[in-house]
């Protein structure tokens, strides 16, 4: 029995039906065609599907699909605008954060989480915020130093460049 | 080198960072096609028993269920060196979570509901989990007709568990002992760890019914080689094969195998056309792809008292798991490092690779290397402690140096070890006291050291493609598995041909359209594609140079590409590479196409005695760890401060991408050590989550200091060696060697947990 939801997908709206138990990371990568968010546990320990719901980083395979009714979900897809990359995108390029990259997309999704309500965080803070998210490849101290390279150039009344909300 | 150098040497960002902060890589998982099937698979519940019957009717009732496949369905073995390996369980099933039915239907949903309707029925067989057990006289035998298995590059014992024995000796052991002032006599432990790579295993297989093609799209590290391990498995040839590579999430060795993939094709055999995909779920990641080989080493050292090396046995006994793999390369190749990189007159080895009822070993970073460092480095703290040495005084008495021969007779060159030694040292300030003490807190310095060769000798071809418009292919089967593969060779082309590297692009493999390469393995992609995409770009610039002088009437010798402009010796610049490619070709079109192949086969550098020519490495790498560690005596917990790492890398072409395979090995290295390690029950995984197999995280990372020591390759391109598999070796040791130095308690068996450091500080407090 299917339940028909609405939701926002990156600034685009979308209403589909699902089945009780699909998860968030099945309707994103499933349906929605959003494979930038990975699945690399489905127990909610890994944290590499990772996405903000109304701003806030989510395991994406511990949410059902149902309670994102009505929801503003950002993927890493929804990240760059007008065709510009998103500080962060930018940041962990330029600063080697980026392995086999499997990781990256919940990476980048959890700092800008973090940044947007904390514009200048410490090591600490960063790496508490990161905590999270596992990375095989050990990117961690080059994700930190991307992470602290955006931090400096936040405004922290406006949040994140890039993103007006 | 050359002085004016635009990209070689240069920290640029990896090319194929775009795609991945944006999410648009395509990655295993992510390959999605028109009519895909899913997989599923039953597990044995046992370590070992005989299968009894299977009952799959229940499976094929449920709708929506196209293909329910047994080991008697699609009776092959498979495997790189022996072919032991069942694609389904035949008859009997050697570990708990070997597959034995497989199932493609509709959705995942449903192949998942059919499997539960799978009954199999066992009888169950003494297991063996040690390998010392499994290799006494009177032990179960896994595999009962080991002689039987096609097998090559390794000698097995019928009628045993051992599936590999290497001997090797040089010099004169007698001898040796006699003129030793001390003999020392250990025995390490290093234990199997997960891959555990965030991308699971994955593979989607198609079987074209009237080709009879086999075509996989997967995100392993050596494509040719799977492809062959199904050519020879199938006995088929090797036009009926095709693996297309996506993007990898991570490999470490892990995905060096048919694992997802053997699955993938079992089934697609049988679903009439449609495309079947197999997804690895965390647990069966965890519990039935392949683990890091664990090894029991011991050795018997003999030195003169001022700490030069005199003589060393060494007898390793490594555990395989239930299938080989490359598991007999592993314990031949491996077990070599045991010496260490020292010069050591007379050497005896001797190794066995021992079947047990356990998840398979595989290849993973370090090849065995890891394992053998371990016992080495902890040795050579243990002799400099005794004989009044320090920690670095007695590696730098004994270490390579430039032309010194290796235990083979080959001569060793591009030696940087000795400054990787003393460079990574005084980055953490080695010899200076310091306040080590502060509650009950105690901090102690340490370091380790490696040597490892690559695979030799092998092979790597490539094409560059150059389009009427000048942009630029490099057609090269090396897989990009994280490693900045795709960036390194961009950069060799760019400098070598004079082009822009915007204007050069790195598709990913598909063995229908790429040359053969050996793999993205044994570090040794900079080095062999660096040289082949070296020799295809210089027939490049010299073609197009031809081109050139034809157009301009002028002598080639006289003209130069750089950055995409021709230039003319004293006149400056003539036209773009683009302009005169449009004159060449005009609207009608055309292509510059040239082929590079490298394989050190022929290289003098690889001389040594006949016998022993097949020891030799093209390339040897050189790594020290220094590390400086706080160990609590009230709780055992090791907390690691800082690690400079010091790498041999011959020349680094792209210095980040070096220290991203510095810092994530080091990584690596500490959470294997201090955090990983299997909990089995009955050959059961118990700890089959990464909530309770733990991986480091932000948290648990120490100040990584990487360091670039450059000591020329003589045929390298541009220099140089490799990075990736050494840089996770020597962290274990330099941990353990400074928590000895901390609190003075020596821990011989992996993994450092903070149990083992409370007893060992304990029984020290007793003595």
């Amino acid at each position: 029995m299917s339940v028909s939801i609405q939701l926002e997908v990156n600034d685009e709206s979308y209403q589909v039906d699902v089945e009780p138990g699909t998860t968030l990371v099945e309707l994103l990568r499933e349906r929605l065609h959003l494979t930038g968010t990975k699945e690399g546990c489905g127990e909610g320990d890994c944290g590499t599907c990772i996405v903000l719901v109304n701003g806030a980083p989510v395991n994406s395979c511990l949410m059902l699909a149902v309670d994102a009714q009505g929801c503003r979900v950002t993927t890493i897809e929804g990240l760059a605008t007008d065709g510009k990359l998103h500080p962060l995108q930018q940041s962990f390029i330029e600063n080697g954060a980026i392995q086999c990259g499997f990781c990256t997309p919940a990476m980048i999704l959890s700092a800008k989480a973090l940044l947007d309500h904390n514009p200048r965080p410490s090591e600490e803070e960063i790496k508490q915020a990161l905590s999270g998210i596992l990375c095989r490849c050990g990117s961690y101290q080059k994700i930190v130093e991307a992470v602290r390279a955006v931090s400096g150039r936040v405004d922290p009344l406006r949040g994140t460049p890039g993103q007006p909300d | 080198m050359k002085a004016d150098a635009l990209y070689v040497g240069k920290e640029i960002p990896r090319i194929d960072g775009l795609d991945k902060a944006t999410g648009r890589a395509v990655y295993s998982v992510d390959v999605n096609l028109p009519g895909m099937l899913y997989g599923s698979v039953v597990r044995s519940p046992f370590p070992h028993a005989k299968i009894l019957r299977i009952e799959t009717s229940g499976a094929l009732r449920i709708p929506g269920v196209r293909a329910v496949v047994t080991g008697k369905d699609f009776p092959f073995l498979f495997g790189a060196l022996i072919q032991d390996q069942p694609f389904l369980a035949i008859d009997k099933v050697r570990y708990v979570g070997e597959p034995v039915v497989a199932v493609a239907a509709e959705t995942e949903l449903t192949a998942q509901e059919a499997t539960d309707r799978i009954r199999v029925e066992y009888e169950g067989l003494a297991p063996v989990f040690d390998p010392q057990q499994a290799s006494a006289e009177g032990a179960p035998l896994i595999h009962e007709h080991l002689e039987d298995y096609f097998h090559s590059d390794c000698q097995i014992l019928p009628k045993t568990n051992i599936c590999s024995l290497h001997a090797y000796s040089s010099g004169d052991m007698d001898l040796g002992w006699k003129e030793s002032e001390e003999i020392f006599e250990d025995e390490f432990f290093i234990h199997a760890v997960a891959h555990s790579p965030m991308e699971p295993h994955a593979a989607v297989a198609q079987y074209g019914p009237s080709s009879e093609e086999f075509t996989l799209w997967s995100a392993t590290d050596r494509p040719y080689r799977l492809a062959q391990d199904l050519v020879k498995a199938l006995d088929i040839s090797f036009d009926k094969v095709r693996f297309i590579s996506t993007f990898s999430g991570g490999s470490f060795g892990g995905k060096g195998a048919l694992v997802a993939e053997g699955l993938a094709v079992a089934l697609a055999r049988f679903t009439k056309g449609r495309p079947v995909k197999v997804v690895y779920s965390r647990e069966e990641e965890l519990t039935a792809s392949q683990t890091r080989h664990g090894a029991l080493v011991r050795l018997r050292t003999g030195v003169k008292k001022d700490g030069t090396l005199v003589a060393r046995k060494a007898n390793v006994l490594w555990d395989n798991g239930a299938y080989c793999g490359f598991g007999p390369n592993v314990a031949r190749r491996g077990s070599r490092t045991v010496f260490g990189p020292y010069r050591i007159p007379h050497v005896e080895l001797i190794s066995h690779l021992v079947y047990t009822n356990k998840q398979p070993g595989g290849a993973y970073r370090g090849f065995g290397t890891t394992q053998m460092t371990w016992a080495c480095e902890a040795q050579m703290d243990i002799m400099a402690e005794k004989l009044g040495l320090d920690p670095l005084e007695i590696r730098m008495r004994n270490a390579y140096v430039e032309g010194d021969l290796y235990i083979n007779g080959q001569v060793l060159r591009s030696v940087g070890l000795k400054e990787t030694l003393e460079r990574a040292s005084r980055a953490i300030g080695w010899g200076k006291s310091e306040s080590r003490k502060s509650g009950t807190n105690v901090r102690g310095k340490g370091l380790a050291t490696t040597i490892k060769g690559t695979s030799t000798p092998t092979d790597s071809a490539c094409f560059i493609e150059v389009a009427p418009d000048g942009a630029i292919t490099i057609l090269s089967s090396s897989v990009k598995i994280g490693g900045g593969q795709k960036t390194v060779l961009a950069q060799i082309a760019a400098e070598t041909i004079g082009v822009p590297l915007s204007s050069i692009s790195v598709p990913n493999p598909d063995t229908r359209l790429t040359p053969f390469d050996f793999g993205v393995s044994s570090s040794r992609t900079t080095y062999h594609m660096g040289n082949a995409v070296r020799r295809a770009g210089e027939k490049i610039r010299e073609r197009i140079l031809e081109i050139a002088g034809e157009i301009l009437a002028t002598d080639p010798a006289c003209l130069k590409l750089s950055e995409g402009k021709i230039l003319k010796e004293g006149a400056g610049e003539q036209l773009s590479l683009k302009a005169l490619l449009a004159k060449k070709f005009g609207s009608k079109g055309g292509t510059l196409l040239e082929a590079g192949y490298y394989t050190p086969e022929k290289s003098s550098l690889l001389e040594a005695p006949p016998d022993r020519k097949g020891m030799s490495s093209i390339f040897w790498m050189f790594a020290t760890h220094a590390a400086e560690v706080e160990v609590d005596t009230e709780t055992g917990r090791v907390n690691v401060l800082r690690i400079a790492a010091a790498h041999d890398v011959g020349r680094a072409i792209n210095p980040v991408g070096c220290e991203q395979q510095i810092e994530g090995a080091v990584i690596l290295g500490l959470s294997n050590t201090l955090f990983e390690e299997f909990k089995l029950e009955d050959g059961r995984v118990l700890n089959n989550t990464l909530a309770d197999y733990k991986i480091a995280s932000t948290l648990d990372i120490p100040k990584i200091i990487p360091i670039l020591v450059e000591s020329p390759h003589p045929e390298g391109p541009f220099n140089a060696k490799g990075i990736g598999e050494p840089a996770a070796a020597p962290t274990a040791p330099a941990i353990a060697s400074a928590i000895f130095d901390a609190v003075g308690v020596r821990i011989k068996e992996l993994p450092i947990t903070p149990e083992k450091v409370l007893v060992a500080l304990r029984e020290k407090g007793q003595r």
